[in-house]
């Protein structure tokens, strides 16, 4: 079966710094896969290469066998991508509301969509008329992911999504990706290697821009080597 | 705030207010002083009045620095042209009100150049496929470019086009306009092709475009290997739509010159009015994607294309309607004279009057009333539309990240044509608005940038409310600053009150910018980075 997404030898520049000097992995569908790597070692720019916003310099893209080279982002996001993006990337001048709004790709994605939303974020259903600016860093990073969900996306890229949060709010994140993942095939990066074990059935590790390993999370949990020498102490 | 919330609570979140606002507030009680301290100066009816021509000018402003700053906020562009394209919206809506024939004359072959260029998705198409090299990359665009430009610019002398001449005074564009007002206007004589059968005109004309087309086409810069898009059906559409209209226009081009001399000045003023605007949105839409769009991320050169840009448009208007400043006639309905004026009071507003007398001072309809009415019609449509509409929501998230927007599956690149677009639109209403009012000159836009440039440091940079807040500040200030002019400020230690010489009026607003900045870097409703 070919995977959903399977990215092949890319080297991503940014500016004239090399950033990405060969990544490649792949993600089967219906997967939920962690990147994992140190701070800086081109985990997020690996999900900005896929979307097209650091468009790879060599190497390929491949969505659902189709080669992304080329496409404007705005073009790939269409074809069922979508980026939970970190720092909680909200439109502070628009309402809850409205930030959903705007990720419709056609009209009433979003009532189609409203009840399993709400459902996995019931806060958000009350905070739905508030500008972005009041909400607080936990209800902010639910309205990214909820954003991501309104359109059809096969594909879910998630930067750091227990990043900043309280740990009864990280439950509750982990609890919502685990049940989005029933509906989209999820790419994940995660510093938090607990976070990222729990949630993911396989791995890639990037390390200063190459993916160096790759497997299933259960026989990393167990290999504290590897932990040790590619993400630091666990 | 809930009444269990103990005092000292309350105190405090007041005092924070206070300190979170003290410049602002410190600010709004600086307004507060001089708007007291010019009513206590002048007498009643003079401080009325200077007000609201002050705001009639901040509604100028207004037209002008609203397209400036959703430009600059959504695409990061500072269009220096933007007071260009307010000066050529005043002279292309005065040419269209005061010579509709010449503006008949000059629809058809313009359209026609346009019609080739809205193919410009195919002509990338087709170059995208030619091979790499010096020849196909470098000598066929500029050769391409030059022969179709010599080609359309022989063929506009070959087409009919009655117009003034600027260098001939019994001819100059002055005469038209006194004629219009003075209601002596006769249908000029329409002239015929010089030389050449109509068919080959158009075609040639037409072909004239595809070659420049071409041209441009070739000369873009070329991502490695990849071969553009199939052009999408719009601009098929688009394009056979611009050939249609200019071949209708020329076929129907003298009952309907004979229909247009035949209206009032007041149709003809808003007919002028309206295609002026509709024609601004084209060329905005056209300006970005030729000019700004290729140079994306280079922010310091997209800045330096908008001067050239501004330079070459001065000089275009320069060329075509001559040096000397002259006037555009007042639309009937707000110039009335005789019997019954000036009108008293609100109800004067309807007596078709030039001007109306209320509470004791002379107020101008068109420049005193109808501009000011129209600068609240446009402030409230734009914010409705930025308020109510996809479009403008995906505007407001794009001002602050237009990436993020993008990879929710929205083309902002089509955003930013369009606001482009909606901006120049906006620039060119100003711009005909304020002919009849201010006259017409080639310095007129300048002026109206400085002062543009101004209201948006005042307001705020990117804040679409506080541009609208700081045109108003700007115009009042400006216009106190001349009543002052007569009047004086009496200041201690100064014998002689102070009267400021007219130079010092634009140098007194550029003042009240620094002393904003000062307490406020961001401006009155500019947000921290």
């Amino acid at each position: 079966m070919t995977p959903l997404l399977d990215v092949q030898g890319i080297h991503t520049y940014i500016g004239q710094f090399h950033i990405l000097e060969g990544v490649d992995f792949s993600v089967g569908e219906g997967e939920i896969v962690a990147l994992l790597g140190r701070n800086g070692a081109g985990k997020t720019t690996t999900l900005k290469s896929i979307i097209g916003l650091t468009p790879p310099r060599s190497g390929e893209v491949v969505f659902d066998g189709e080669i992304l080279r080329g496409k404007h982002t705005y073009d790939i996001a269409a074809r069922g991508i979508g980026l939970v993006p970190e720092h909680r990337a909200i439109f502070s001048a628009l309402s809850v509301e409205e930030n959903l709004r705007l990720a419709e790709r056609r009209k009433g994605d979003l009532e189609r969509k409203e009840e399993f939303i709400f459902g996995l974020f019931p806060d958000l259903k009350r905070l739905i008329n508030l500008p972005g600016t009041n909400l607080s860093g936990g209800q902010q990073q639910m309205l990214a992911v909820a954003r991501a969900l309104v359109p059809d996306n096969r594909l879910l890229l998630i930067d750091e999504p227990s990043e900043g949060l309280a740990p009864v709010l990280i439950e509750q994140m982990m609890e919502a990706i685990r049940k989005l993942s029933s509906q989209s095939t999820v790419l994940l990066v995660e510093q938090n290697f607990i976070v990222a074990s729990r949630l993911a059935s396989r791995y890639v590790i990037i390390e200063e821009g190459v993916s160096v390993a790759a497997g299933d999370m259960a026989d990393l949990v167990n290999d504290e080597a590897t932990i040790r020498k590619y993400l630091g102490a666990a | 705030m809930t009444s269990t919330v103990p005092t000292s609570q309350r105190s405090t979140d007041a005092s924070r207010w206070l300190k979170a606002n003290r410049g602002r507030i410190s600010l709004a009680a600086f307004f507060v002083f001089v708007l007291v301290y010019s009513f206590v100066r002048m007498d009643t009816d003079d401080f009325f009045i200077t007000i609201i021509r002050g705001v009639a000018v901040g509604a100028i402003t207004f037209l002008v620095v609203s397209g400036l700053s959703l430009i600059l906020g959504l695409m990061d562009v500072l269009n220096l042209a933007h007071g260009e394209l307010y000066m050529l919206g005043a002279y292309v809506g005065w040419t269209i009100y005061v010579r509709p024939d010449t503006f008949l004359d000059a629809a058809t072959p313009i359209a026609l150049v346009l019609s080739a260029l809205a193919l410009l998705p195919l002509w990338r198409r087709i170059t995208s496929q030619w091979p790499a090299g010096k020849w196909p990359r470098l000598v066929v665009p500029v050769v391409s470019i030059v022969v179709g430009l010599v080609l359309v610019a022989f063929l506009f002398t070959k087409f009919p086009l009655s117009i003034w001449n600027p260098d001939v005074f019994t001819e100059a564009p002055t005469n038209d306009a006194l004629a219009l007002d003075a209601g002596t206007q006769v249908v000029p004589e329409h002239a015929g092709f010089d030389g050449i059968s109509p068919l080959l005109g158009v075609i040639g004309m037409w072909l004239g475009g595809a070659v420049l087309g071409i041209g441009i086409a070739a000369a873009v810069e070329r991502k490695a290997e990849v071969v553009a898009p199939k052009p999408e059906r719009s601009s098929y559409v688009i394009s056979a739509g611009v050939a249609v209209f200019a071949l209708v226009v020329l076929a129907v081009n003298n009952p309907l010159t004979e229909w247009w001399y035949g209206l009032g000045t007041t149709q003809r003023f808003f007919l002028a009015l309206g295609l002026t605007t509709v024609l601004a949105f084209g060329l905005g839409m056209f300006i970005e994607v030729v000019f700004i769009r290729p140079l994306y991320e280079r922010l310091l050169y997209q800045m330096m294309m908008t001067l050239g840009l501004a330079f070459i448009l001065t000089e275009t208007v320069r060329t075509i309607w001559g040096r000397p400043s002259f006037t555009m006639p007042k639309p009937a309905a707000f110039n009335g004279t005789g019997e019954g004026c000036p009108g008293e009071g609100l109800g004067g507003l309807f007596s078709g009057c030039g001007t109306i007398k209320l509470f004791g001072s002379r107020v101008r309809m068109y420049n005193d009333v109808l501009i000011i009415v129209v600068g609240v019609v446009v402030l409230v449509a734009i914010t409705l539309l930025l308020k109510k509409s996809r479009l403008g929501m995906t505007i407001r998230a794009g001002v602050q990240d237009s990436e993020m927007v993008e990879t929710l599956g929205i083309n902002v690149r089509r955003v930013f044509t369009v606001t482009f677009g909606l901006g120049v639109a906006l620039a060119a209403l100003g711009g005909v608005m304020a002919g009849p009012a201010l006259g017409l000159s080639t310095g007129m836009g300048a002026s109206v940038l400085l002062l543009a440039l101004i209201a948006m440091a005042i307001g705020g940079l990117t804040s679409f409310s506080g541009a609208a807040v700081g045109a108003v500040i700007v115009g009042v200030m400006q216009q106190l600053m001349i009543k002052f002019g007569s009047v004086g400020i009496s200041l201690p230690g100064l014998e002689e009150p102070f009267k400021p010489s007219p130079a010092i009026v634009p140098v007194s607003v550029i003042l009240l910018m620094v002393v904003v900045l000062l307490v406020l870097p961001h401006g009155l409703f500019g947000r921290e980075e």
